[in-house]
């Protein structure tokens, strides 16, 4: 997806900053403020996490910290919201994952 | 009429309306107790998402349920937070 | 020492904190979105006079105006628990617990989605939610695009994504059943929509309008609607038309509609696929007053506010001393309203704290006549029912604790 750089009201973006970070060991470009959520939409990338238990892939949905569908992993912390999230430097973000379930799967095989 | 079944409620904890519908229908009960029994609003957006789905379902199937009556209960923590964060002593 | 934490850094706690800090309150402001403003800043559209309501401008305004009188302002801040310790606040957030005489809780609105099947797929987003990814991050939602329920928050931002350049293709409605109520009834949903009538962008639309608010004209108009819907500003309207299920295997890929009939049945072989990159679902807005329930408020359920409401005063007091509330917490309506609310629930505050000249009194009935005056030149009403709903709850404050107020007055 392409930034909106000039709008016809709210005016043109003032130049910022390019900063680098990875996503799932891939290396992506974000502008200084911008959001994980939004960077990697920026960069055509929507699916933020996995679900839990059943694997269906999630993205952002309310983009305002309330829905907590967006959490990923940042700099080794879980469940960081990719919404509230200004990318830093550097800054290494991975997926949420599926868990393992190992009880679940001993009852299965009862 | 459309088929429902398999249609996501509750995200965080996949519930489905299918379950949902069935569970209100058999036990006829509150919101709370749909809650309790389906998980749908304990996940981690503490029901912010689906809490006014899960009181409509209760609306539709249960007979006299008004409108509003004894909403999903909100207990802390409303964040998400870590145990060092929650077990800071603060004096 | 902090004497007012202000939870919430939109138009209501900010213009509260301003009004604090200029009655000598040290306030501290708390938000955990990325920037001050809350959902101000996604705002953006013009008034019947030609004017622009740019919410980045009130918001970038206010928050100088907070600098200057020297109100800290912190971001990124999130609220997990708010509890009374003898006389004082705890706030606890993930930056520690802050603690003050007097808590404004300025929480705002969240959004109920109407769930269609498909919807968890990435792609798939709250209309809010594009709102900010457009006019507060700028990024592109997506290159081809389908709106899904058909109400006035809808056009607001399907104004405000039209303006950016986005492609928004279709609105067409939800699927009827319990969940979406009234919002898969092509009639209920024109009658909801006539309150913005006058700011339709056509004068055809207008002029029908007037004609629409007959219930007679409503079913014919319905009768006869086009299948590919009035176009709003190049965007189909089409109140005929249900989203059946959201299609695609890792991410959005398109809507499986049907047709409808003038009751929101479907029409059985009328299916059709339309191909989007995004999906935009527009339920509606209900106050998120989670703090105050953790606090210990008591509630009122009021459907003419949005929901569920804390016990509140027109001074914008709880039952509980030193907690506040103003803004979309108190009831859904704008954001010119939550800046006149905050500024009442500021005053309140000061004379609370033994602030202010003996004209306070004075002061804080020219607040309450403030949120009168904004509340009748507003261009958009969400909710016709609005002063309903406020009058319902200052009532029920009155019967509940006017009279001891007023004792305490005669012992006084």
């Amino acid at each position: 997806m392409t930034r909106i750089i000039d709008h016809p009201v709210l005016g043109k973006l003032d130049d910022r900053k390019k900063i680098p970070f990875t996503f799932d060991g891939k290396v992506y470009e974000a502008f200084e403020t911008e959001t994980i959520a939004a960077a990697l939409l920026a960069n055509g990338v929507r699916t933020l996490r996995v679900h839990e238990e059943s694997g269906t892939p999630r993205g952002f949905y309310c983009n305002i910290g309330h829905c907590m569908e967006c959490r990923v992993n940042v700099n080794g912390q879980a469940n960081i919201r990719a919404c509230l999230t200004v990318v830093k430097e550097n800054m290494v973000v991975e997926r949420g994952k599926q868990h393992p379930n190992i009880v679940k799967r001993m009852v299965e095989n009862l | 009429m459309n088929n429902n079944e398999a249609l996501m409620i509750c995200r965080c904890e996949e519930v489905t309306y299918g379950r949902l519908f069935a569970t209100a229908k058999e036990h006829q009960c509150t919101s709370r107790e749909l809650k309790l029994r389906t998980r749908a609003g304990m996940g981690f957006c503490g029901g912010r998402t689906c809490r006014v789905m899960v009181d409509r379902i209760i609306e539709s199937i249960v007979p006299n349920t008004g409108e509003g009556e004894i909403p999903l209960k909100y207990q802390p923590p409303i964040r998400p937070v870590t145990f060092g964060t929650a077990g800071e002593k603060n004096d | 020492m902090i004497d007012v934490i202000v939870i919430g850094a939109g138009p209501a706690g900010l213009a509260g904190a301003i009004t604090c800090a200029e009655y000598g309150l040290k306030v501290t402001v708390i938000d955990e979105f990325v920037r001050p403003g809350g959902r101000l800043i996604g705002q953006l559209h013009q008034e019947p006079s030609g004017e622009w309501w740019n919410g980045i401008k009130e918001s970038t305004r206010m928050h100088n105006e907070a600098q200057k009188l020297s109100v800290d302002i912190r971001c990124g801040v999130s609220v997990y628990n708010l509890e009374k310790d003898k006389d004082c606040w705890n706030v606890h957030t993930n930056i520690g617990t802050l603690i003050a005489p007097y808590v404004l809780v300025a929480t705002g609105a969240a959004e109920f989605p109407i769930p269609v099947p498909g919807w968890t797929l990435p792609g798939v987003m709250s209309i809010g939610a594009a709102q900010v990814m457009t006019n507060v991050h700028r990024v592109e939602v997506g290159k081809k695009g389908i709106i899904i329920g058909a109400n006035i928050l809808a056009f607001a931002i399907l104004n405000e994504l039209q303006i950016a350049g986005i492609n928004v293709e279709h609105i067409v409605l939800p699927e009827k059943s319990p969940l979406s109520q009234k919002a898969g009834e092509p009639e209920e949903v024109l009658k909801s929509l006539l309150n913005a009538a006058h700011l339709a962008p056509s004068p055809i639309l207008r002029l029908g309008s007037r004609f629409m608010r007959n219930r007679g004209f409503r079913k014919l108009g319905m009768k006869f609607y086009p299948k590919s819907g009035v176009k709003v500003n190049g965007t189909p309207l089409q109140l005929r038309k249900a989203a059946l299920e959201i299609l695609g295997k890792d991410q959005v890929e398109g809507v499986l509609t049907a047709e409808i009939d003038v009751n929101g049945n479907v029409i059985k072989g009328t299916e059709k696929i339309y191909e989007a990159d995004f999906v935009c679902i527009a339920g509606g807005l209900y106050p998120l007053a989670e703090l105050t329930a953790v606090a210990g408020c008591p509630f009122q359920y009021v459907p003419e506010l949005g929901g569920h409401v804390p016990l509140h005063s027109e001074k914008m007091e709880t039952p509980l001393e030193g907690l506040f509330v103003a803004g979309n917490i108190t009831g859904i309506e704008s954001g010119k309203i939550a800046m006149a609310q905050g500024t009442t629930a500021g005053i309140s505050i000061a004379k609370h704290a033994g602030k202010g000249s003996t004209d306070i009194n004075k002061k804080l009935e020219q607040a309450l006549k403030n949120v009168h005056a904004v509340r009748q030149n507003a261009a958009i009403q969400f909710n016709p029912e609005i002063a309903n709903g406020r009058r319902k709850i200052y009532e029920l404050w009155e019967d509940l604790y006017g009279k001891e107020q007023d004792s305490l007055k005669e012992i006084g």
